[in-house]
């Protein structure tokens, strides 16, 4: 293996970080305490755009949807998806908001066990002999030996020094990735690369806390509300669960996988599915409709007042997001999600 | 009678297909456009990510932010793509003796 080390330096600035073979230009400036900006690291939403001034790269996906035609014509590329051939210097934009906490790291995970969460939904266990150091709600990339680039999975564990990283992860009729997840046997090893992503608890704001899921977006908003339990400052806030499905089975059951659904801080917990048809005829006894619907609806104040989490299909996002900023004057920085698109 | 009027720079310092950003005391930054021979102008503050939309790509009568890749028209201010959701503000722009001007209490 080739174990080139390169100097990527950053135009405009003094900043400069080295990036090692087959490592990526955003990913090993991340290791580095660089803040890059960035938001989804793995080539969908464009937030990574630099533009490379000297030196060579090698783009991992020249078809990635992070860039339009015309940013490929300006020369603009993607941090995520270019691998340096030599040393560079590069245009990107920094912000202190994007250093991470905790440098991800690479490491070997070894699959310990696997369950069901819904009909659809396995939660995955794994374990590494380095600590599981992550901020509540983030992600890390996952790889599998004979597939072909890494996935993002939230965590759905928090932060631990016994090295555990949980996900809870969709199997989709086309994933190869999942596919192949749920079809590897306990004690297999997989590369697990992270922490990464800025849809992290917020542990300095004082206001309730809105966790709004569609599908496996439930994973990050269990780490959140397990994570706030776990906080001193945040311990007594209120706290909802808003989840969206299609029908009552891709609903999970929320004392299975909410370690702190105990506690005496109560969760208000809301799910909602959105098919009729699949309602009829069962014991749904809950809401249909879209879930972020049920916002103003259920919460009890004014929804400027909450700090809002929220994970799920982009239609998903895009309308929780219209609803709370434009339809109810959210302030942007109370909005916390990781755009995948 | 007239709402007052700011000249925001000379005409011949935007470039076809690019933005300009104008500081002037007393206003926020502003973003002036030329696309097609014609000027436009608006807040150069995005209203998603707060980066400065003067660096952004400016065609099809549109600005792309530069960040999060959120469109705006540069006519209405709409936002067009996401994760752009807010209008930003733009201003009527008047060119006089090579002048860019605009009225900013006109702004929609």
């Amino acid at each position: 293996m080739n174990s080139a080390t390169f100097r990527i330096a950053v135009a405009g600035s003094d900043v400069s970080y080295s990036c090692e073979s087959a490592d990526t230009l955003l990913r090993s400036g991340l290791r580095g305490g660089i803040g890059l900006s960035y938001e989804c690291n793995a080539g969908s939403c464009g937030t990574c755009k630099i533009e490379v001034l000297e030196g060579e790269v090698e783009d991992l996906w020249p078809q990635a949807p992070g860039l339009s035609e015309k940013d490929r014509q300006r020369g603009r590329r993607l941090a995520c998806q270019s691998v340096p051939q030599s040393d560079c210097t590069i245009k990107s934009r920094l912000a202190d908001q994007y250093i991470a906490r905790h440098a991800p790291t690479r490491q070997w995970a070894r699959l310990t066990d696997v369950r069901s969460v819904t009909h659809d939904i396995g939660e995955f266990t794994f374990k590494t002999e380095g600590a599981a150091l992550f901020q509540c709600g983030q992600y890390a990339m996952v790889r599998l030996p004979g597939t072909r680039g890494p996935r993002a999975y939230s965590m759905s564990n928090t932060s631990n020094s016994d090295g555990v990283w949980k996900f809870m992860i969709r199997r989709t009729p086309t994933g190869a990735v999942s596919n192949a997840l749920f079809q590897l046997p306990v004690d297999s090893h997989i590369e697990l690369d992270g922490p990464y992503g800025l849809a992290y608890l917020r542990e300095e704001s004082p206001r309730d806390i809105v966790c709004v899921a569609g599908g496996s977006g439930i994973a990050p908003m269990v780490s959140i509300l397990d994570g706030a339990r776990d906080t001193d400052s945040l311990r007594k806030v209120g706290a909802w669960l808003f989840y969206g499905g299609r029908g009552p089975s891709d609903v999970p059951a929320i004392d299975t996988i909410l370690a702190s659904h105990h506690l005496e801080i109560g969760l208000e917990w809301h799910p909602v599915i959105s098919v009729p048809a699949l309602a009829e005829g069962g014991n749904w006894g809950g809401e249909v409709g879209f879930v972020h619907d049920m916002l103003p609806h259920k919460l009890p104040k004014p929804l400027h007042e909450y700090e809002f989490y929220f994970a799920g299909p982009p239609p998903m996002i895009e309308a929780t997001v219209r609803l709370l900023v434009v339809g109810h004057k959210v302030p942007m920085t109370q909005l916390h999600y990781d755009r995948f698109f | 009678m007239d709402q007052p009027e700011l000249a925001l720079c000379q005409a011949s310092d935007v470039e076809e297909g690019c933005a300009l950003r104008v500081e002037i005391e007393g206003h926020p930054p502003f973003a002036v456009y030329r696309l097609d021979g014609e000027y436009y102008a608006s807040d150069d503050t995005c209203s998603h990510g707060e980066a400065s939309l003067s660096e952004g790509t400016v065609e099809d009568g549109q600005v792309e932010c530069p960040w999060h890749s959120g469109r705006f028209c540069l006519k209405t201010g709409a936002a067009l793509t996401f994760p752009a959701v807010v209008p930003i503000r733009v201003y009527p722009v008047s060119i006089k003796d090579g002048t860019v001007h605009i009225r900013p209490e006109a702004a929609k």
